[in-house]
């Protein structure tokens, strides 16, 4: 057996994880990637993009993966174990073709689980996954992390209609789609082991939640940095900002002070073909009743007004309407995900009743709303990456 | 209407009277459609082409705009073709405008393969023309050739795959010793050159002349790697020596205004429409660098399609062309480059 026990104790029960590799060395070696990626980044990456990653990389956050479901490291190795979490099998990773860094997200994450893993990538697309594997493997020297990589990850590119799908699905412990709800329906459709598990993370959309109290320079420059990743086609993107409890004076006074500091906030330019579908969005937007501004050299759409008007269309939109909470929440979209916030008190009660009685997957602060982990759509995917065999003496 | 299709349509031009008659169309919109108002709320008389408002030519995709007035009598709706996959433009035509857009592609078209009327045969589909109340931009790029036409012909019986009827061509040929043959730039090479033409067809060619016009664009015949001169040369063999190839640049959004092609390289804009290059960042007017193209013209009366953004990509030529045409001559450089849109699969 080349498994290995890492030990955690929550305060209340110690498990040991068994994984194909010590875990902390490849931590050690994913977090040692960094110095290479600031070095050098691929084509495929933006600035942004890359940034994140390496940020992703930081070696305290992949610890409290394990941490926030497992507890802390346990050095002892006597004491009672009342379970063992192996990993369950093969995970099977279906990306979509415009697909953002879930997928380069999704490999870390699954990797920290030792499980083999199997990613399809759309077959027309810039693929950051396949950019970034390629680089881990030549970046790194060898070790666990390298031999993980090359042994037990398989990534391909091929379309809906390859017959390596049906393989995926009947082949795979677990089933992981980002895509269209008829996408992850399509595949769960297909013939795949009983028992096994199945993660659809598909039409979702999300909002930024701002109090004018809590409005500053600092939440302003976030919020279009936020913005400016994905504009309108990501799903932890911001599809609108809510000034709760605002009027439409604080909406438009917020819209014009994005307005003021996005050149500062986003400094380089958005490609010709989005700075100019730009241009039409505003006119698209004024004839649909919405008082609509350009940013500084096109990169967005910023429009003000009813949330009653026609819902706005177009990829760097962001629309700014005043609600009271009740309205927002009335509002809410059925596929809500995360709602990024920028509110004085967001644990207070209020916030907590509304989580409470609404379908909104995350709260979490607006700098946070791309962050991807391994609780994601209201699964604990990442947890159940693992079977759990009790131990009792 | 417009005093400046008085002349030939590259004859020397006053800008002020063109910038006047595109001021008062620009009220005339401003005052006649709503949604026209809402875009330019707070415009006023423009001092120079560049400070006259403009519609971005993808809004015509998302919304038919239509100007309201005494004396505009709306006809039917023309359909862009939707190449790129997305939703086709919709430009709604009227009966002053279509008058006015007639007169100007005649007289272009007579500039460049002369005045006398001749059969035309159209290298489509003729099932394309059936969508009551439509007009695909396939077909309306055809008809600008209407007015020089005896009769209209089609000789495709498939368009895709391209399926010609030769027999069509041949009764035409058997009839007449000129003709004019417009087709789409691709289709036109797909039917009458990348097959090879009958045997009976070369014959019946041989020594006749033929007047080609084409438009849409060099994308596919670039990726199959034939240039314009393999083209011309394709076309125009065993002809007679009077028979010319015309390519022109237009779109639906500008419909009745075509920009021809000339010997020496460049597109030109007849006298009463003009042509301003903008940084697609800043919109500012480029008198020489490559940036989006802006069209203008004087006949668009029932929708404010007078002047339009395009998302082609272009240069302005500086200093008189030497083929003698007056007025503005660009360089067309192809659409502007799409940049892939990431996300999660919700687009």
């Amino acid at each position: 057996m080349s498994e290995k026990l890492a030990l955690f104790d929550d305060g209340i029960r110690r498990v040991a994880v068994a994984l194909p590799f010590d875990i902390d060395r490849l931590i050690d070696e994913w977090s040692g990637l960094r110095s290479p990626m600031i070095r050098s980044r691929p084509d495929s990456f933006t600035r942004d993009e890359w940034a994140y990653l390496i940020t992703f990389l930081d070696p305290a956050w992949l610890k409290r993966v394990f941490e926030s479901h497992f507890g802390k490291p346990s050095p002892a190795t006597d004491g009672k174990i009342t379970a063992i979490l192996r990993p369950r099998g093969r995970v099977a990773v279906w990306l979509p073709n415009n697909v953002s860094l879930l997928g380069p997200l999704t490999l870390i994450l699954v990797s920290l689980s030792g499980n083999p893993m199997w990613l399809k990538t759309g077959s027309h697309s810039d693929d950051l996954t396949a950019a970034f594997l390629e680089f881990c493997r030549t970046a790194l020297p060898g070790g666990p992390l390298a031999n993980y990589l090359l042994d037990r990850v398989r990534l391909e590119s091929f379309d809906r209609d390859d017959p390596r799908v049906r393989e995926m699905a009947a082949t795979s412990a677990v089933r992981i789609v980002f895509g269209t709800d008829e996408a992850s329906a399509a595949i769960d459709a297909l013939p795949h082991p009983a028992g096994s598990l199945s993660f659809a993370f598909s039409d979702r959309r999300s909002e930024a939640w701002i109090e004018p109290s809590s409005v500053d320079d600092q939440v302003l420059e976030t919020l279009a940095k936020v913005f400016a990743i994905y504009g309108q086609a990501g799903c932890t993107s911001p599809r609108r900002v809510v000034v709760i409890d605002g009027t439409a004076e604080s909406a438009r006074q917020l819209r014009d002070r994005l307005l003021a500091l996005w050149r500062r906030a986003i400094p380089q330019d958005p490609p010709m073909n989005v700075a100019s579908a730009n241009i039409m969005t505003r006119q698209w937007a004024a004839i649909s009743g919405w008082s609509a501004a350009l940013t500084d050299r096109h990169g967005a759409v910023l429009a003000v007004g009813d949330a009653s008007l026609p819902e706005l269309e177009g990829t760097a939109v962001l629309p700014i309407v005043a609600l009271t909470l009740d309205e927002a929440i009335a509002q809410l979209p059925e596929n809500i995900q995360t709602i990024g916030h920028a509110v004085a008190h967001p644990l207070e009660e209020r916030w907590l009743r509304m989580l409470a009685t609404t379908s909104i997957k995350r709260f979490v602060p607006v700098a946070r709303m791309h962050h991807f982990g391994p609780v994601w759509d209201g699964f604990q995917f990442w947890r159940m990456l693992f079977e759990e065999v009790e131990v009792a003496s | 209407m417009s005093e400046l299709l008085d002349q030939g349509p590259f004859a020397p031009r006053d800008d002020s009277l063109f910038l006047r008659e595109m001021n008062a169309l620009s009220r005339w919109h401003l005052d006649h459609c709503p949604e026209y108002r809402r875009v330019w709320s707070d415009w006023h008389d423009a001092h120079s082409a560049a400070e006259l408002p403009y519609l971005h030519a993808g809004l015509f995709k998302h919304v038919t705009l239509q100007t309201q007035a005494e004396g505009i009598k709306h006809l039917r709706v023309l359909l862009s073709s939707s190449t790129s996959g997305g939703q086709p433009s919709r430009i709604a035509l009227d009966e002053r405008s279509s008058m006015l857009q007639e007169r100007s592609t005649r007289s272009i078209l007579a500039e460049f393969v002369g005045s006398s009327p001749r059969p035309l045969v159209v290298v489509d589909d003729p099932r394309a023309l059936r969508r009551r109340g439509e007009v695909s931009a396939r077909i309306a790029a055809a008809m600008v050739l209407r007015p020089l036409a005896t009769e209209i012909q089609f000789l495709l019986a498939d368009s895709d795959p391209v399926v010609p009827r030769w027999d069509v061509l041949l009764d035409v040929l058997a009839r007449s010793q000129e003709l004019l043959v417009y087709g789409f730039t691709s289709i036109l090479w797909q039917a009458w050159l990348a097959a090879e033409l009958p045997a009976s067809v070369r014959g019946a060619l041989a020594g006749k002349t033929i007047h080609f016009v084409h438009s849409g664009g060099w994308k596919k015949l670039e990726a199959a790697r034939i240039d314009r001169r393999q083209f011309d040369a394709g076309l125009l063999v065993g002809l007679s020596d009077r028979s010319r190839v015309l390519d022109y640049y237009g779109l639906v959004e500008q419909v009745g205004v075509i920009f021809p092609y000339c010997e020496h390289g460049f597109h030109h804009a007849p006298r009463w429409a003009d042509v301003i290059v903008r940084d697609p960042w800043t919109l500012a007017a480029l008198p020489d660098q490559p940036g989006l193209l802006q069209l203008l013209n004087v006949l668009a009366h029932g929708a404010p399609y007078h002047s339009v953004l395009t998302e082609d990509f272009g240069r302005l030529a500086p200093g008189p062309c030497p083929c003698g045409r007056s007025g503005r001559r660009f360089e067309l450089i192809g659409r502007v480059p799409r940049a892939e849109l990431r996300g999660c699969a919700n687009v």
